[in-house]
């Protein structure tokens, strides 16, 4: 019964996967992407310090970080120390293939047809030489891995972020990445295959294998920081408008004082 | 007869030297090519990955000369009023000395720390693009393979004559604004000595550098 469940969306998705393809051949004119709306960057809304509701978002950020430091960090310091570098490389590449419908998805949503074509192409190969996911031959194919989400999508069509949020157990966010989470989750195929325990398990993996990557950058960067809870503001914002316009903006320079010596001269 | 006029000789070897250097300046290639953005950040990787790479030095030596050429490519001064902005101007100029000592060894001692987790690492670099300011952006990559790689952006505006760095983007994230952000509710709340308070606090409770 489960599997023939699974089949059927295996169907489904294959079915769903060569349509776009199709669609994609039959959009591909060329190299020539649509420009952002907005001529400079999207939307940037009002800045990384926008943070009217920084009370209740140091207290969450205050329990987030609790739970890392007691149960997340802990567990991914035992992970870190029993797996090779190679196996969380691979459980980190299983779940990217995974996110493949979400990235395929939005890169459509924002017009970005050969992105999307190239998605199609990393699933595919992935998913079968790749072994379901844990080996990446298609980046070394040329077939460059996107990081694409509905958040995104709403950003490159010039929807602002609005105020600076902290999710509970999610961390950083805003309005607008809030919502396209959900939009992401419906979209994402897993939820189908898997359900229930399953589903929270392989979340729960996925969690501490992320977080068992990056041990020494967090730790550094609460070193490096004056106010941890100011720098995840900063770089969570900076990092959103990168990724919005593919990195060929950088998230600092949007805002058109930031290397104006000007605004330094004496005043006094 | 015997003798020419000390002034008629000086004006020969002016003339000698205006020669010479009519021959050399048409063909400045050299000369101009290494004072530009992308030589400048091409050269200060080079240099670092080099001193990384050498397994007769230790971690300390490392960092030290890590610093010696950080110092050098890095326009200090500039870094520092960026992330400052306004509120440099709140800043006297010992105070002003003083920050941009404590957010140097800051910078060192948080990112020296990284001495010890290379392993081997490539950097290429990308393209350049000019920006506002008449500042320049050069695009690099550390290599680590594949998804693993992470784009490093160097902003480089040219003062005196010299080009330097006075900004590093990290996939995406800039270093200046993430430093303005965090130290402009220090200085608007306690003043530039409570910033600078705080940074020698954070800078003496430091770990010292693991010396293996």
């Amino acid at each position: 019964m489960r599997w023939m469940a699974r089949d059927r969306r295996c169907t489904t998705v294959v079915v769903v996967a060569l349509t776009t393809m199709l669609l994609a051949a039959a959009g591909a004119r060329g190299e020539d992407q649509p420009p952002p709306p907005t001529d400079v960057v999207t939307d940037i809304g009002r800045g990384p310090d926008y943070d009217p509701w920084q009370r209740m978002n140091r207290g969450v950020f205050w329990f987030n970080d609790h739970l890392d430091h007691y149960l997340l960090e802990p567990a991914a310091t035992g992970w870190d120390r029993v797996m090779p570098d190679r196996v969380q490389s691979s459980i980190a590449n299983f779940f990217a293939n995974l996110r493949f419908p979400i990235v395929m998805v939005n890169n459509l949503l924002q017009g970005k047809v050969q992105p999307a074509v190239i998605d199609v192409g990393r699933f595919m190969i992935n998913t079968t030489i790749g072994v379901a996911g844990f080996f990446d031959p298609a980046t070394d194919w040329g077939l460059p891995r996107h990081n694409e989400d509905f958040g995104q999508t709403l950003g490159w069509w010039g929807v602002p972020p609005g105020p600076y949020l902290v999710l509970p157990l999610l961390g950083p966010s805003n309005p607008r990445d809030t919502g396209g989470l959900v939009v992401d989750y419906g979209l994402s195929v897993t939820p189908f295959f898997v359900g229930g325990y399953a589903l929270m398990g392989a979340g729960a993996i996925n969690a501490i294998n992320a977080r068992s990557m990056v041990l020494q950058q967090v730790k550094q960067a609460k070193q490096a920081s004056l106010d941890y809870y100011v720098f995840v503001r900063n770089a969570y914002y900076q990092r959103r408008v990168a990724l919005i316009n593919d990195q060929e903006q950088n998230g600092g320079s949007t805002k058109d004082d930031l290397y104006d010596i000007d605004v330094t001269n004496d005043t006094r | 007869m015997t003798s020419t006029s000390p002034t008629i000789r000086v004006n020969a070897w002016l003339a000698l030297v205006l020669a010479l250097l009519a021959i050399v300046v048409p063909a400045p290639a050299r000369a101009t090519d290494d004072n530009t953005p992308t030589a400048l950040v091409e050269q200060t990787t080079s240099r670092v990955l080099a001193i990384l790479a050498d397994h007769a030095l230790s971690a300390d030596e490392k960092r030290h000369r890590i610093e010696d050429v950080v110092y050098d490519s890095v326009d200090f001064e500039t870094l520092s009023r960026l992330v400052l902005a306004r509120n440099w101007s709140r800043f006297n100029d010992d105070q002003r000395v003083a920050f941009m000592d404590a957010f140097k060894q800051h910078l060192s001692m948080t990112y020296g720390r990284n001495v010890e987790s290379y392993h081997n690492e490539k950097v290429t670099i990308l393209s350049s693009r000019a920006e506002s300011q008449g500042d320049w952006t050069v695009k690099t990559k550390i290599l680590r393979g594949g998804p693993g790689d992470i784009s490093v952006d160097y902003r480089a505006r040219q003062r005196d004559g010299r080009w330097r760095i006075i900004d590093v983007i990290i996939e995406g994230v800039s270093l200046v604004s993430n430093f303005r952000s965090q130290f402009q509710d220090v200085v608007s709340n306690g003043g530039p000595d409570h910033l600078i308070t705080l940074l020698r606090e954070k800078n003496a409770k430091g770990e010292p550098l693991k010396t293996s």
